[in-house]
């Protein structure tokens, strides 16, 4: 009995042993969720003040990232960037998890729809007082906007890009005996466009067609209708909207006239289905002009691109959203002014380095600043690209930013247009269970008022 | 007890240390964040202020959200789909490969294992081919018998079962093995006596063989029913778990929040319920077939 109770103590004693070790081992500190950690405060052996960069684009421009940062590097003596890449996939559960650490980087890469929620909770810091005020008046209103929270800027953009423009291939409007040089403008044109391109060969049209593809696609279009699915204090539900009602008719007709394949041949940002020749027109984002003149070179000739149609043919209207890439101070970075010097020196510096990007990416993306648009005026490439006058006369000046409302907002709208085009659901129905859901969310989860941008 | 079970002082110490390593990794990697879990579900947690406790906010917030049943309820959906027909081929093809002799088994055996060793994002992928609206040679197949072509990942009628097919084929050469070994661990003479006393194959299945598989039964229904709930790799790439949700497994609802999520806490409070939940049903499987004991003892 005596030996039993000895041996359990032991073993008792020897698990609370293992899990203070472990707790040890594990960095807990056992004092509450969050709190203040440095991030690297390292300093290299001459002196120098390491700033870690974390980059999100290591897949595709890396060479451009490492010759820029070695070259930031060489140009003084007080400050190493050392620059880690991640992939898109990994991006999340990386930088949350070094968050949580307290071992983020200093300086990272953050598209702009997470800006307003990371000032908010003072994960980033605000750039005014690093960067000289000049730097800011470079920069166009709407981009400007965009990286501005409450009056203070938070972020310096790299790149913005719509993310909904008509491309289609001439070779195939041709063959149609349409004229390719005069792509479709209003969505009656669009779908008498598309029932003559749907052939045996190909479809006529394609687009988004996963709901998460939906959900964030069709913003430009909402926009174009006259407003997003919530108000803007996020109050109120807007979805049931006629715009909408207008919207999801259209998009339901290009199913019933069979212009838009039953299943679309891919997700929406790919190229693919365009290139090799299965659909004749496609919904997509600049962002593809990269692929297009890098990748598939061959076709670039046939391949035209035009804003999206608008119910009468403006294109004065809204017709996409603009995303894209800034750079940030992480809110516990110990080197705020050396990390601000580094964005200083990639992005809002010396217009070539910004030039050269948009050079090796074709100019699949737009600059937020109006001296390297400057300096693109000498570029060869540039200046003779019409699909990037296109875009910088038709849709960039009416585009509107991604929008930063839950993600559920955004899938509510997604699932009510999908009860339309394939269970075949009365429109009127489906936008007011929309209207329900978002309601229901705005309750559930106390969210009136809390736009971190109408605060 | 029997004499030789009871151990030396000298073999307990030897098994407490053979212990340690996976208590102490147990302890580092799921008892210690899973505390730590618990307890940050109840505050709005933040890595750069001070995190606020807000009780059971979280958590009322997710069991108010009608998706987060609909997800449990497409993962129930999901594992019903696959687990039933996992083991019944599972079993027919562990049988058909006992009653096989030598080199033909081996072959069969390494075969039907192979899928197994296939990530789920290679196998999603593969099937992501297969069913391509034009494409696709589960189109052309359908075609061969007159059926008119189906939109398999976008058609809500059929997408759960479309996403199913990969799953079973990704599983059941697993499930096969193990029911194989659990076949040849009874010893033929059960099956001799039963054969003197005339006993026809179907009476030596339903009095031998599946009495005595019950244990491997329970472990192959218990691992692909909460294998099947947390399925995650193939809805996230054939279908973002569109359309309307049909695919959206918990795991894949819950990650969905952990990407989209301005603040962690709606993910923490879901995970925390997914795994109760799982764990009560687990429970449920051992206690409706009475499996907690071992079979022999």
């Amino acid at each position: 009995m005596i030996a039993q109770l000895k041996r359990n103590k032991f073993i008792g004693l020897l698990f609370a042993a293992i899990i203070v070790l472990s707790s040890i081992l594990s960095g807990c500190s056992g004092t509450g969720p969050g709190g203040e950690k440095a991030s690297s405060n390292e300093k290299t052996k001459d002196g120098k003040t390491v700033i870690e960069f974390w980059c999100s684009w290591g897949d595709s421009k890396k060479d451009y990232f490492e010759k820029w940062i070695n070259k930031f590097n060489e140009s003084q003596d007080k400050i190493v960037v050392k620059a880690t890449y991640i992939a898109g996939d990994a991006w999340d559960q990386r930088i949350t998890a070094a968050q949580a650490a307290g071992t983020g980087p200093d300086v990272m890469t953050m598209n702009y729809g997470k800006i307003a929620y990371s000032a908010d909770q003072g994960k980033i810091k605000a750039l005014d007082e690093y960067i000289d005020a000049t730097k800011w008046d470079d920069l166009y209103d709407w981009s400007n906007k965009m990286v501005t929270v409450n009056g203070k800027h938070y972020a310096y953009p790299f790149n913005a890009e719509p993310g909904s423009i008509l491309l289609y291939r001439k070779d195939f409007f041709k063959e149609a005996g349409l004229d390719p040089e005069n792509p479709p403008k209003t969505w009656d044109e669009l779908i008498e466009y598309g029932k003559k391109l749907s052939t045996d060969k190909h479809y006529g049209l394609t687009a988004a067609g996963t709901t998460d593809d939906l959900a964030w696609s069709h913003w430009g279009m909402q926009a174009m209708m006259g407003g997003l699915a919530i108000n803007d204090d996020w109050s109120k539900a807007t979805v049931n909207s006629e715009g909408n009602k207008k919207l999801f008719e259209f998009w339901n007709t290009l199913y019933k006239e069979k212009i838009f394949p039953k299943q679309m041949p891919g997700l929406y940002t790919e190229i693919e289905p365009l290139v090799d020749g299965r659909t004749a027109m496609m919904f997509n984002g600049s962002f593809v002009f990269d692929a297009l003149r890098n990748k598939y070179a061959d076709v670039v000739d046939n391949i035209g691109v035009a804003p999206l149609p608008t119910p009468d043919g403006d294109y004065k209207k809204t017709t996409a959203t603009l995303g894209g890439w800034t750079f940030v101070v992480d809110g516990n970075s110990k080197h705020p002014k050396e990390a601000a010097q580094f964005i200083d020196y990639m992005l809002a510096g010396d217009p070539e380095v910004m030039v050269d990007f948009f050079n090796l990416s074709k100019f699949s993306s737009f600059t937020g600043r109006k001296s390297v648009d400057a300096a693109l005026e000498d570029n060869e490439f540039a200046k003779n690209d019409e699909w990037r006058k296109m875009i910088q006369e038709k849709v960039l000046p009416y585009a509107i930013p991604e929008p930063i409302y839950a993600w559920d907002i955004s899938m509510s709208y997604a699932n009510a247009l999908e009860r339309v085009y394939l269970k075949g659901e009365d429109i009127d129905k489906s936008l007011a269970q929309a209207e329900k859901e978002i309601n229901d969310y705005i309750k559930n989860n106390n969210y009136a008022g809390t736009n971190p941008n109408k605060k | 007890m029997n004499q030789k079970y009871i151990l030396k002082r000298n073999d307990r110490k030897t098994a407490y240390i053979m212990l340690l390593p996976i208590v102490l990794l147990l302890t580092c990697f799921v008892v210690i964040p899973l505390i730590y879990a618990i307890f940050v579900s109840f505050y709005e947690w933040s890595f750069y202020k001070e995190s606020i406790f807000v009780g059971l906010t979280n958590f009322k917030r997710v069991l108010k959200d009608h998706l987060f049943y609909k997800a449990i309820w497409t993962g129930v959906k999901f594992a019903l789909i696959v687990v039933p027909t996992q083991f019944v081929l599972a079993f027919l093809f562990a049988n058909l490969i006992k009653s096989l002799g030598g080199k033909l088994s081996g072959f069969i055996k390494s075969a039907i294992y192979i899928p197994y060793v296939i990530s789920g994002v290679v196998a999603s992928i593969i099937f992501i081919f297969i069913y391509d609206f034009d494409g696709g040679i589960a189109n052309y197949i359908i075609g061969l018998f007159g059926l008119e072509k189906t939109a398999w990942l976008i058609d809500v009628k059929v997408v759960l079962g479309a996403i199913s097919v990969p799953a079973i084929w990704l599983g059941f050469g697993f499930t096969t093995l193990i029911m194989l070994s659990g076949l040849n661990d009874i010893p033929s003479s059960y099956y001799e006596a039963a054969e003197i006393d005339g006993a026809n194959g179907f009476q030596k299945m339903w009095y031998i063989t599946i009495p005595l598989l019950r244990n491997i039964f329970m472990y192959v229904i218990v691992v692909g029913i909460t294998g099947a709930i947390q399925q995650f790799d193939l809805p996230f790439i054939m279908t973002k778990g569109g359309p309307l949700n049909s695919t959206m497994t918990p795991n894949l609802f819950i990650y969905n929040h952990f990407i989209n999520d301005p603040y962690l806490g709606y993910t923490i409070a879901s995970a925390l319920l997914l795994f109760v939940l799982i764990g009560a049903l687990a429970g449920i499987v051992f206690k409706l077939g009475n499996s907690t004991k071992s079979m022999d003892s």
